[in-house]
């Protein structure tokens, strides 16, 4: 975490927030004053260096708010007058975004769980099972031989026998476990279980579709998610919707690839989005935002980033945008 | 091909800002600590540069 104030006619102000930062380096190409220097990244997101991904010369930054303004990962605070640049006309604003539209979501959680950053939590409200359960089971208790064997079969474990002694015994079918599978009247030796049946058979039309419902609602925690488009690929009903914070392509030449034995851009990809195949680097672009983190970190240049379009708007002065070209030209 | 260490500027265990990275990010037991020393295993070593990319004092270099 590093902090730089400075007072001339405005209070400006530049916070890195190195929690967010994933060390792609696209803030250490664009700075005028050479102000940022990369650390060493794969030794630290192998977690054998502590230290932060990005060292901020305080002496040389002169708060021109550009790091600030092309991080696509909000990594950095930069305010004027206490107020956030983000929240400033004059600023850019990136339109990259994620969401989850929760009319479409049938909360089964699979973005939950391929989420890289954990970002999206999943709350859902199953329905009642026992209203989803298309009969009853009875025990006659006077035919009943309290023998266990129901107990014994039955899949869901819902029949409970307790007997103290002879005089004193009970079983009880849980109502919430059952699933009217039939197996403890088939089995019972005497005949004392009765099946009553609501709807005949297992068909589905009895079931009331209100009983069925699922309810829940979708959590995406905007400061983690890295907008890499998992949720995206992977949800059945196109619920989740991503758009990335650059366009373009990912081309790889792994001729030297070394693959096991290097696996730095599996390492440092925010996105899960680089693996190892058959001793080689593939980078699924579907899951590729472009960061460059593993170009940067590769030893045998493998990675090549072609950004074509960077998703900023409002870039007003000609030379933010000279600047922040350079990230369109590929590297 | 293999990777030569500088003995001029590799700080070897003791004296390596990260107490021997290489050894650390070298997956392959190519470069390894052995009593307090850095060893170079030359026929385990494939080349994956990823010790000479790293040396946080350029100690390393393509042989």
């Amino acid at each position: 975490m590093t902090t730089i104030e400075r007072n001339g006619g405005d209070k400006r102000s530049l916070e890195y927030l190195s929690d967010k930062c994933v060390g792609c380096g696209i803030c250490t190409e664009i700075c005028p004053t050479e102000s940022l220097k990369l650390g060493p990244v794969l030794p630290i997101a192998r977690g054998l260096v502590d230290m932060d991904y990005l060292n901020v010369n305080e002496k040389t930054c002169v708060l021109c708010g550009l790091c600030a303004s092309s991080c696509p990962f909000e990594a950095f605070e930069f305010k004027i007058n206490d107020e956030n640049i983000k929240n400033l006309e004059a600023y850019p604003n990136w339109k990259h975004s994620a969401s989850i539209d929760d009319e479409e979501c049938l909360y089964c959680k699979a973005c939950e769980t391929a989420c890289p950053q954990d970002a999206i939590t999943i709350k859902r409200q199953l329905p009642d099972r026992s209203k989803l359960v298309t009969g009853e089971i009875n025990i006659d208790k006077d035919e009943c031989i309290y023998c266990g064997i129901c107990e014994e079969m039955c899949p869901p474990e819902a029949i409970t026998l307790t007997v103290k002694d002879q005089m004193e015994r009970d079983i009880k079918v849980d109502e919430d476990k059952c699933v009217y599978c039939l197996v403890c009247k088939r089995a019972c030796p005497v005949d004392a279980i009765k099946a009553v049946c609501s709807s005949c058979s297992y068909g589905d039309y009895r079931i009331n579709p209100e009983d069925a419902k699922i309810t829940g609602r979708s959590i995406l925690q905007e400061d983690l998610c890295v907008n890499c488009g998992w949720c995206q690929e992977i949800c059945p009903v196109d619920a989740a919707k991503v758009t990335k914070p650059f366009e373009g392509e990912v081309i790889m030449d792994t001729t030297e690839c070394k693959g096991d034995s290097c696996h730095a851009c599996v390492d440092v990809c925010p996105c899960n989005a680089a693996s190892i195949v058959d001793n080689k680097s593939i980078i699924e672009e579907k899951f590729c935002i472009l960061c460059g983190a593993c170009s940067n970190v590769c030893p045998q240049n493998c990675i090549t980033i072609k950004r074509d379009k960077m998703n900023l708007e409002n870039v007003r002065s000609k030379s933010w945008q000279n600047k922040l070209s350079e990230l369109i030209e590929g590297k | 091909m293999v990777v030569v260490i500088d003995t001029e500027k590799c700080g070897n265990i003791t004296d390596c800002p990260v107490e021997g990275l290489c050894t650390k990010i070298c997956e392959q037991g190519a470069l390894v600590e052995e009593d307090g020393q850095l060893v170079l295993h030359a026929e385990k070593c494939d080349d994956c540069d990823l010790c000479i990319q790293n040396c946080p004092n350029q100690a390393i270099s393509k042989a």
